[in-house]
């Protein structure tokens, strides 16, 4: 009785808000009904008619050329050196003098504003854009603020892996530019840097068929990450990559390589990367017809045992066994722990640096992709071709937004061009000068020129250039030349499908997803796994999976 | 003996301190009803103007507006965000927009175990640390008053003081790189070959680690309250009672304890108030060591389960039935107090 009650008193109260916001027309304003409650997707025919074509740039010739592999993949050029000669690949300026704001993510010190270099680039660029870097680490809190206040800056980068809580779904049907009109088909050849990025990053931003995202920094062949080991270390014992086949392999590994009385450790968390060898698929698969969890695979079961397993071997060392996953790349460089799971962004220049630094002969190296029996074809999973994608404000007009289309032909010039070092590393003599043939910045340069400022609006697709550590580029790029013909799109890939938010809760998989970890830190049993996939499927993991079943892969397809 | 006691504490305090005491308090009254006499006097306050009233009072309201403007910005003004607990908040329609759900976020709360799991988690790590946790302070307290050299008190106070000012996560460190499966203790213990004492990740000792965290860290911050109770006691009453051959433990008895026993209570009250608030980063942190189950506390099950699911309203659902209990009990609390004769948060 008295919850009835309260209930009344709180509609009525509710009643009564909604009223005043219908006459005030500035609170009116503020938009109304909620297109997420339905969720939405890209469809193959609509996609494929908005998706632009695309022209490979021929005007830089890497040095380690890219190879193609399964599934119409690539691996990213390398470089090991920068292009002696700069080549130009826009004519005039791009600009036609108007005034915009763009605010992007940004790792490192915020340079302060109106400084040197965004003069200059705006010079080059021909336009008067203010570009206002915030700090990444807090970036997916500011957003939501400008996103429900309506106030996004012209141009925006907006990094995918927050585009649930950025809610994008619903955000590029009402707050951001469809440039599907400006770019789909053969009209991006308009803007020929633009058009020498893959169609498939293309579809990173495309939304409910539309083409609303500039992808930056695209990869032809997107993985999730390798299982990283301390070659030098290795090496040194006589282990080399491809004599781990199997998961046994991986276990006899551990027990040679982990003493617990040097306080060495073979292992630290793998498990991300490491049961991929089992066949996992990212999410949703397809099994005669029907839609299947990874959680429902028997492979996931296996997997997850093989990890119990390890947690309890002993040769795991017992602070990521204790979840301090942040320390893990000091335990690395230490040689602490000697094999651990890592996105491919740990392979690079300032990691040799660092590792370099803590042991001169550090190498880091990463196993082959396996099947986890040790006689089946490995596989693994493509991811999104780039996380990284900036979009338009819907407010602009169609003469704003081709300028600063434009700008993006000219943002994405590709490596080693002339346009690529105005914006990378500003003016030569003022923000860099050229040592050993490489652009090298200069106090001033340091201070203001911050690589990814501009190149987070727009910019080539990537190439991997390492310059001081050339074995790092080799590693690297031969690494995914190996590993190319195993690759795979995996069920609803660059579908972009906005879940209803009544299955976020069953989406997310919170109490799944942690159970998983548990188990892969021997603190709980497959058994318990197997509970709690039960019980996140009684209430509402079976509905979310049905909600794909009908309403995505009936009607869409699998994307493949 | 008590009613001696009584006699001779107004006596004296009157005689040290009256000069500085405000003129009401100045008549000292063998029976104690010293302040049921002022009624009659505010009674005729009362008959004033209220116009003459805020003209009397106007320096004081004036210091107290900045205050009362801060609370209501961040403390009343956001209450208006309540109402998504009883919406599908969807933060880019905006509150008013948003569909409504009536009690369904409850409803689900209530059928879900993980809520459930949270919320005794956070009454058993609230029932250990008012067992184990609470008391300590105060022993320290007296510990500390015992020591005559100031220097040294000052040296003690400032060390046990510091690791308040620590953040949790460099707490944890601390404990990891001590006691953790690589510290300094396992390893001393692997060298030795005497096995492995896993106390970090171990999930059925989970709560005596965390009040040890949380003892280490903030046992020393919670003795100031302790102590400024200590240092208004009047050192005169020591003195009479030593006079009249009162041992140390007699006077701790007779007259330290009753002298700190208002602020006692009165702590108490709002450690029971806040029994449903035992911490959120020092549980996030070591969430992945022992597991969810054993770590989530109501605050985490609102951040992991709210927040990072984008399920902002099935948080604030949370949150709101948190602050509820919380309300109920620290009125309670406080209604036990009252029943004490104590004064708990407010005089009756």
């Amino acid at each position: 009785m008295s919850i009835a009650m309260n209930r009344r008193a709180f509609v009525n109260g509710a009643v009564a808000v909604a009223g005043a916001a219908a006459l005030s027309p500035l609170l009116s304003a503020c938009g109304s009904g909620s297109s997420r409650s339905k969720g939405g997707t890209n469809s193959k025919s609509g996609l494929r008619a908005a998706l632009p074509d695309y022209v490979p740039g021929q005007a830089v010739k890497p040095d380690i050329p890219s190879v193609h592999g399964a599934a119409g993949a690539f691996t990213d050029p390398g470089f090991l050196t920068y292009p002696a000669k700069q080549i130009p690949t826009v004519s005039g300026t791009p600009g036609k003098g108007g005034s915009y704001t763009a605010v992007t993510p940004l790792w490192g010190t915020i340079p302060p504003a109106g400084n040197s270099f965004y003069q200059a680039v705006n010079k080059a660029l021909g336009v008067n854009l203010t570009i206002k870097p915030a700090n990444g680490v807090s970036y997916d809190t500011i957003v939501p603020t400008m996103t429900a206040s309506k106030k996004l800056p012209d141009w925006i980068q907006l990094p995918t892996w927050w585009n649930a809580a950025f809610n994008m779904g619903e955000l590029a049907g009402t707050q951001l530019a469809d440039l599907t009109p400006y770019l789909a088909g053969g009209k991006i050849k308009k803007y020929p840097n633009l058009a020498a990025i893959p169609t498939f990053a293309w579809q990173v931003g495309a939304w409910e068929d539309k083409l609303y995202g500039i992808p930056c920094g695209a990869s032809g062949m997107s993985l999730a990450g390798h299982v990283f080991y301390r070659a030098d270390i290795l090496e040194s014992k006589g282990i080399t990559a491809d004599q781990v086949k199997s998961a046994d392999d991986y276990m006899s590994l551990g027990k040679e390589l982990t003493s617990a009385q040097a306080g060495v450790w073979a292992f630290g968390d793998v498990w991300t990367y490491l049961s991929l060898s089992w066949g996992l698929p990212p999410g949703w698969t397809v099994k005669s017809g029907k839609l299947v969890h990874a959680y429902e695979l028997p492979e996931f079961l296996e997997a997850l045992d093989w990890h119990y397993k390890l947690a309890k071997s002993g040769y795991v060392h017992p602070d990521a066994l204790a979840g301090n996953v942040n320390a893990g790349a000091t335990r690395f460089y230490a040689g602490k722990e000697l094999i651990q799971g890592g996105g491919t962004g740990a392979w690079n220049l300032s990691d040799h640096q660092s590792g370099t630094a803590a042991n001169k002969n550090y190498r880091r190296g990463a196993f082959n992709v396996i099947a986890a029996d040790g006689r089946s074809d490995p596989q693994i999973f493509l991811g999104a071709a780039t996380g990284v994608v900036s979009y338009l404000n819907a407010k602009l007009s169609p003469n704003q937004i081709e300028e600063l289309l434009a700008v993006a032909n000219y943002l994405a010039a590709p490596y080693g061009s002339t346009e690529y070092t105005m914006i990378t590393y500003g003016v030569e003599g003022v923000h860099h000068t050229m040592v050993n043939g490489m652009p090298s910045y200069t106090d001033e340069g340091k201070k203001y020129a911050q690589p990814t400022t501009y190149t987070f609006l727009a910019s080539a697709p990537q190439v991997i250039s390492n310059p001081g550590a050339e074995q790092v580029t080799k590693d690297y790029t031969s690494w995914f030349a190996r590993t190319a013909p195993h690759v795979y799109k995996p069920v609803f890939y660059g579908m972009n499908i906005t879940v209803p938010q009544r299955y976020a809760t069953a989406a997310a998989a919170k109490s799944v997803v942690d159970t998983v970890i548990e188990v892969t830190h021997g603190l709980k049993k497959v058994s318990d796994f197997q509970a709690a996939v039960s019980s996140w499927k009684s209430s509402g993991g079976d509905q979310l999976k049905n909600w794909y079943q009908t309403e995505v892969l009936d009607k869409y397809g699998t994307g493949q | 003996m008590a009613g001696t006691f009584t006699t001779k504490t107004k006596k004296v305090g009157a005689g040290s301190s009256g000069g500085t005491e405000p003129a009401a308090d100045a008549e000292p009254d063998a029976d104690g009803r010293a302040r049921s006499r002022k009624r009659p006097g505010r009674a005729e306050e009362g008959g004033l103007t209220w116009r003459l009233r805020l003209r009397r009072d106007r320096s004081l309201i004036l210091m107290t507006l900045p205050a009362v403007a801060l609370l209501l910005v961040f403390n009343y003004a956001p209450l208006f965000g309540l109402i998504t607990a009883f919406e599908y908040y969807d933060p880019l329609v905006g509150v008013l927009h948003s569909d409504w759900a009536g009690l369904d976020q409850f409803r689900a709360l209530f059928n879900d175990p993980l809520f459930w799991g949270a919320l005794r988690n956070t009454l058993w790590l609230s029932f250990v640390q008012l067992v184990l946790f609470f008391p300590i302070p105060i022993a320290l307290a007296l510990v500390l008053n015992s020591v005559t050299s100031e220097r040294l008190r000052n040296f003690i106070q400032s060390v046990v003081y510091l690791p308040h000012f620590f953040s949790w996560v460099l707490a944890i460190t601390i404990f990891q790189q001590m006691l953790g499966g690589a510290g300094v203790l396992n390893h001393f213990l692997a060298q030795h070959n005497l096995g492995t004492w896993d106390v970090m990740t171990d999930p059925h000792t989970f709560a005596l680690l965390v009040t040890s965290q949380a003892v280490w860290k903030e046992a020393g911050w919670g003795i100031i309250v302790f102590l400024a109770a200590l240092a208004a006691i009047d050192q005169n009453l020591y003195e009479a009672a030593a006079v009249d051959g009162a041992g140390r433990w007699r006077r701790m008895w007779h007259i330290t304890l009753p002298g700190m026993r208002g602020v006692i209570v009165l702590m108490l009250v709002l450690r029971l108030g806040n029994a449903l608030t035992v911490g959120f980063e020092q549980f996030l942190i070591q969430r992945d060591a022992v597991g969810h189950d054993t770590a989530d506390v109501l605050d985490t099950f609102s951040f992991y389960y709210g927040i990072t699911t984008n399920n902002y309203s099935y948080g604030a659902a949370a949150g709101l039935f948190k602050s509820v209990i919380s309300l109920l009990l620290i009125w309670g609390a406080n209604r036990v107090a009252h029943a004490f004769g104590e004064d708990g948060l407010y005089r009756k």
